[in-house]
């Protein structure tokens, strides 16, 4: 803990635990998605229009593709699936608004990842009874027991450093290009006002936030689905 | 101020997990409750309801649709029907007005007949009155103009004579014509 580096910052404190950014942010989105959830589905017509065009075809793309992933009888993962998509998408992209991004947390990330994981073990002992499950680690060969469980706990250290890499890397990349760009204005244009912050980053965060970020939600959710539909069958 | 500034400057370690892992669990948990309860259930539910609707819809219209061609095609039956009636009714009607008029028509041909016929006598019965007619007055003139030319001379005698020679010269075919 200090005063440098790229951690998130403590927003404030209840008694010893430090509330970081990471939550607060959290809070923020999750408030966002409740209010945009409530309004829209308050009063939806048979002939849709406008924001009810657009939550109906996101909640379709999310049915679809769970449906696509995991078949027709898993769709009630859907809101699972959604869950992971909007808040990871949502959370990549807020960078563009000056937040720091909650997936740029390990914390975050790995909390998705386990949770998948749980979920993983959950429902592959669900639907193939505790002998079955238990076998699964035995195949090919009983020899490979060892291996295949460092390979099932892979999975979700991977996927979660996955997400967290990829974000904290252009939170990063962006914090030091605003830095650079801020004391080129100051020392090669003798400017206090650090004019080429304007509009020289747009392109980089188009890739980092908007690029990366959309990219990284769809990969963490496809896995996540992959990952629990494998386990099941 | 600067006790704020030096909070909120304070920053976690930027690959440690801490207690901001237990908030996240609980965010996104409520997350989904919220996401499940408010969104994805009511717009699926929606979706599906829609969906039903529009299907039945779909049924009731091809339904309908069916029994309006059942419709069209009895009453094309029905139509094709009357009309067959009517062409029946109006030639049994036209052979009628035929027959008839050809009766009229013999009747009355009939009838010219026979009032040509009666014309015919009638129109014999007069000419002949007319001749005889013709002939007396004939002969009586004759016997005028005769007594007038030989006033004196003659008797009747000689009259007789006279006239019977006339006639003679006229001739009897020439009086019946």
């Amino acid at each position: 803990m200090g005063v440098d580096g790229f951690g998130p910052r403590v927003a404030f404190y209840i008694g010893n635990i430090a509330v970081t950014e990471t939550v607060t942010v959290t809070w923020f989105i999750m408030f966002l998605l409740l209010v945009f959830s409530v309004a829209v589905t308050r009063n939806m017509k048979k002939e849709a229009s406008g924001l009810q065009l657009v939550v109906e075809q996101i909640v379709g793309m999310i049915n679809n593709l769970t449906k696509q992933n995991m078949g027709e009888k898993n769709i009630a993962f859907a809101p699972y699936v959604g869950t992971l998509l909007l808040l990871i998408g949502i959370s990549n992209i807020i960078g563009l608004f000056g937040f720091r991004p909650p997936t740029a947390d390990l914390n975050t990330t790995m909390c998705l990842s386990i949770t998948t994981f749980v979920l993983t073990q959950f429902f592959g002992m669900k639907s193939k009874g505790l002998g079955g499950y238990g076998k699964g680690f035995l195949e090919p060969i009983p020899f490979l027991l060892p291996l295949n469980i460092i390979g099932e706990l892979a999975n979700p250290i991977s996927l979660g450093f996955r997400l967290f890499g990829n974000i904290t890397a252009g939170v990063i990349i962006m914090t030091l290009l605003y830095g650079a760009l801020g004391a080129f204005t100051d020392t090669l244009l003798g400017l206090t006002v650090p004019l080429l912050q304007a509009g020289v980053p747009a392109v980089l965060h188009i890739y980092f936030d908007l690029f990366a970020g959309l990219l990284q939600s769809f990969i963490f959710t496809m896995l996540t689905m992959v990952f629990i539909s494998g386990a099941m069958e | 101020m600067s006790m704020e500034l030096a909070t909120a400057s304070l920053r976690l370690g930027l690959v440690e997990l801490s207690w901001t892992f237990v908030f996240q669990l609980i965010n996104t948990f409520i997350l989904f409750l919220i996401l499940k309860k408010f969104l994805f259930g009511p717009v699926t539910t929606f979706m599906q309801n829609r969906e039903a609707e529009i299907k039945e819809q779909i049924a009731v219209a091809q339904r309908l649709e069916e029994e309006a061609n059942q419709l069209k095609a009895d009453y094309e039956a029905k139509l094709q029907t009357a009309e067959d009636e009517g062409k029946e009714i109006v030639k049994k009607h036209t052979l009628r007005a035929e027959n008839r008029a050809f009766e009229i028509v013999k009747a009355a041909e009939t009838e010219v007949d026979a009032m040509k016929s009666n014309a015919h006598r009638e129109l014999e019965r007069e000419r002949i009155k007319a001749v005889n007619e013709l002939k007396d007055q004939i002969s009586e003139l004759t016997i005028m103009a005769a007594s007038r030319v030989v006033e004196k001379d003659l008797n009747e005698a000689d009259h007789r004579e006279l006239i019977n020679k006339f006639i003679n010269e006229v001739g009897e075919v020439q009086w019946q014509n």
